[in-house]
């Protein structure tokens, strides 16, 4: 499912998050937004899962204003910076929330939800954690487990909020390069939100690059890179002219 | 006109935020808090008022001029003045022992430290009577050398001790746990004495949970009825506080002045509200500036 | 831990600890001890006799029975005033939160005569209500009423910060996941605060037991109807009969050790559970 931002502007109490913003993602794309911390990037990108809704401008989804859609009904899955697991729930249940919340006429048997389950887990190579605690989990199985449980709604896109922030190095190599070959397989429309350009640039199709609530560029990674539009561009990818 | 914004109500209804509920749910749930707390909380304190100058204002003065009401303010006053020292001593020694070592037994201190908050008061009243009551351990030695401690002023202040002792420290020990020994640990790396370091280091950092507790704990040592209620013999003039007096200004069909004292006290709970407010405001201000 | 190092860098351990347990001792143990030593001397078929008198249980039914009813209505609407200040912005919010402790800082003898006024028979609501034959005041009705008022700070202050504690985010995650408000209070703001509902509850459980300044008035103190067993206890001892008040005495402290046990436990049982302890 194709995204589309059109002139979106966000205003908070104390200064304006974003100005403006309009870009749009193709069917199947991975997407990453980038910029440095207090760029707007994050407001974006739940403005686009409807957990803030902008002053002005539109959200498209395959075409269809969802603009004024509250959050539960877009199914937009989303990978929260800190998890945001549900602690008195078991990862089971975890994972599972998203098919037993439905309404009943959509809801799916027990046996399809535990098939389901089962299924994400392994897609997400934890299939022995099932009955364990969030608590009892280390920090990148925990992230792995929100993968699975925004996966579990069949969302038409997904959207990571910094996934991989609170991990250490070796951990979040390992899920870059997971989460890639996770999209070349599924061909799930993803944007995800980073500060670290070095993770963009090595799993994302296409960068988005933010600055102050305005986009400074849009383009593929080699793209950005040969030509940056800005100096903004150039002194944040570090690509400043030859010194001495 | 009215077609357009008949177009934005549905919009701006599906417009809502992720983790809040409808309107209208809203409402109602502030509705339905705001009428019990005015049946259950204001009521009863715009009824003390009422009542208080329901025969004017001459009759609420002269309420006071009786030589019984004013004995019971002075003992009330007097009480608190002995009870509420103490029991901020007691709290701030407790607290420093409590939340700068670790000890076996801590924890069963603390609860013991909660104790008369479990207690009836009357309970609390009871077990000061069965030591020094006339049938209690000290009554007979007591009696020889004629001290009397129930019925007089000294039980009543020992059991207002007993059951407001607490509040100061319970306001405390939290509080000096949350903020830790750094800084006591960096005085005494500088030589400070234990003195030194009390007043200059942990005394500035406690100033509002200790304000915060004394405040509860006078309201409190200022209001007891239960307690003093057993051990007092509500003898008219020699004594009874302030509760113990309107309990008898109303027993008599004095309504009028019963409730004319209880509005002394009434304002003098909504002072020690407001006080606690402050105290924790400064306290939260404190917070952010020194973000300790 | 640096136990050891502590008691050698910060002074005044033995000074402060010392201090603290003379004067526990003094004024609760001491005094306590009395209590179960009065009760021992009786023997237990002293203790059984006196609280089996039907004065006794019965009054020991209304201070253990009313205030159970009375804790069950503050849990409810506690928690529901906790929801609403922790969660809602609204003119007077403020004011309102500050209001919660007023029942801490009142007078309970003050309270007392002002529930009376209000609901005797010619009284603000006391009078609306006798056309329907409805008593309030010197009914069992009055102390349930008295005993919410002495009760509600408990449940409030237990379960808002529990309330203001909650992660948005998590709240957020339900409703990414297609989950409507209510369920998402039914599965995942419900079990989280749960706890703490139970806590304040048994809390103010506990308090109603022994209330008695605020009680008093309003009972109407019929025995076997609204008689409370603080009350009996005065009674007794204005009877010199120091051994019977001291059994019902230890009757009420027993069971009030007993709710602070379950407090206690829920409390340690919560903390668990949010990986706090």
């Amino acid at each position: 499912m194709s995204i589309s931002i059109k002139n979106v502007s966000k205003n908070f109490v104390h200064f304006p998050a974003l100005d403006d913003v309009s870009f749009s993602v193709e069917k199947g794309e991975l997407v990453a937004l980038l910029g440095p911390s207090g760029s707007g990037k994050t407001t974006l990108l739940r403005i686009i899962a409807g957990l803030e809704f902008p002053e002005i401008g539109q959200v498209f989804f395959e075409g269809e204003d969802v603009t004024e859609l509250s959050a539960y009904k877009r199914k937009a899955g989303f990978v929260f910076q800190s998890y945001a697991l549900f602690q008195h729930m078991n990862v089971f249940e975890n994972v599972a929330f998203g098919l037993r919340v439905r309404r009943s006429a959509d809801r799916p048997t027990e046996e399809v939800i535990q098939q389901r389950v089962q299924s994400l887990l392994e897609t997400v190579q934890l299939p022995e954690q099932a009955r364990k605690l969030p608590a009892q989990l280390s920090g990148g199985q925990r992230q792995r487990i929100a993968f699975a449980r925004a996966l579990a709604i069949e969302p038409k896109v997904l959207l990571l909020d910094e996934p991989f922030g609170a991990l250490d190095a070796k951990v979040r190599k390992d899920l870059r390069q997971w989460l890639r070959a996770f999209q070349n397989q599924t061909h799930l429309t993803s944007l995800f939100v980073t500060h670290d350009q070095e993770e963009a640039f090595e799993v994302a199709d296409r960068v988005v690059i933010i600055d102050k609530g305005k986009i400074q560029q849009i383009g593929t990674p080699n793209e950005v890179r040969s030509h940056p539009a800005n100096a903004f561009v150039e002194d944040f990818l570090g690509l400043a002219p030859a010194g001495p | 006109m009215a077609g357009a914004i008949a177009l934005l109500k549905p919009r701006m209804a599906a417009r809502r935020a992720a983790t809040s509920e409808s309107l209208v749910i809203k409402v109602i749930f502030i509705t339905i808090v705001l009428a019990f707390f005015a049946l259950f909380l204001v009521l009863p304190l715009v009824v003390v008022f009422q009542e208080a100058f329901s025969k004017g204002l001459t009759v609420f003065l002269k309420t006071f001029e009786d030589r019984a009401t004013a004995h019971a303010v002075w003992l009330t006053l007097l009480v608190a003045a002995i009870a509420v020292p103490l029991n901020t001593i007691f709290g701030v020694t407790a607290a420093w022992s409590i939340s700068r070592f670790r000890f076996r037994g801590r924890s069963f201190l603390i609860t013991l430290i909660d104790l008369p908050l479990w207690i009836s008061p009357v309970v609390g009243g009871l077990i000061y009577v069965l030591v020094f009551g006339a049938q209690g351990w000290l009554g007979p030695w007591l009696q020889a050398n004629d001290i009397r401690v129930i019925f007089a002023i000294p039980g009543i202040v020992l059991v207002t001790v007993f059951v407001t002792f607490p509040f100061v420290a319970r306001g405390l020990i939290p509080l000096m746990q949350a903020q830790g020994a750094r800084e006591e640990e960096a005085a005494a790396t500088l030589g400070a004495n234990g003195w030194q370091m009390f007043m200059r280091v942990t005394l500035p950092k406690i100033k509002w949970g200790l304000l915060y507790g004394v405040i509860l704990c006078n309201a409190r040592a200022m209001g007891e009825f239960g307690a003093v209620s057993v051990v007092s013999g509500h003898i008219r003039g020699k004594t009874n506080t302030m509760p113990l007096h309107i309990e008898i200004l109303y027993n008599e069909y004095h309504f009028a002045s019963a409730f004319a004292v209880a509005s002394v006290l009434a304002l003098l709970a909504l002072l020690s509200l407001a006080i606690k407010t402050f105290a924790e405001w400064q306290f939260a201000r404190q917070l952010r500036q020194t973000n300790m | 831990m640096a136990a050891k190092h502590l008691r050698k860098v910060l002074p005044g351990f033995g000074l402060t600890i010392g201090w603290t347990l003379i004067y526990l001792t003094l004024i609760v143990l001491i005094p306590l001890s009395a209590l179960f030593l009065k009760t021992a001397s009786g023997g237990w078929e002293h203790i059984w006799g006196t609280v089996t008198e039907p004065r006794v249980l019965a009054s020991l039914r209304v201070s253990f029975g009313v205030s159970l009813a009375a804790a069950l209505c503050n849990g409810f609407f506690g928690v529901l005033a906790a929801w609403v200040l922790a969660r809602y912005e609204f003119p007077g919010r403020k004011l309102l939160d500050a209001m919660v402790d007023l029942p801490f800082a009142l007078p309970t003898a003050v309270a007392g005569i002002a529930l009376t006024a209000i609901y005797a028979p010619n009284g603000m609501i006391g009078s609306l209500l006798m056309p329907y034959d409805i008593k309030v005041a010197y009914t069992q009705l009055g102390i349930f009423i008295a005993l919410v008022f002495i009760g509600l700070p408990f449940v409030v202050r237990t379960v808002q910060p529990v309330i203001q504690d909650l992660s948005a985010e998590v709240e957020e995650a339900a409703a990414t996941l297609g989950a409507g408000r209510w369920q998402t209070f039914q599965r995942i703001i419900f079990p989280a605060v749960l706890p703490s509902i139970l806590t304040g509850t048994t809390l103010a459980y506990g308090r109603a037991v022994g209330e008695f300044g605020s009680v008093v008035f309003i009972a109407g103190n019929i025995p076997g109807k609204t008689e409370i067993a603080p009350l009996l206890i005065i009674t007794k001892l204005e009877q010199y009969d120091y051994t019977g008040a001291a059994a019902i005495g230890f009757v009420m402290l027993v069971g009030a050790f007993v709710i602070l046990l379950v407090s206690n436990g829920l409390q340690s049982w919560d903390n668990k559970r949010r990986g706090l302890a």
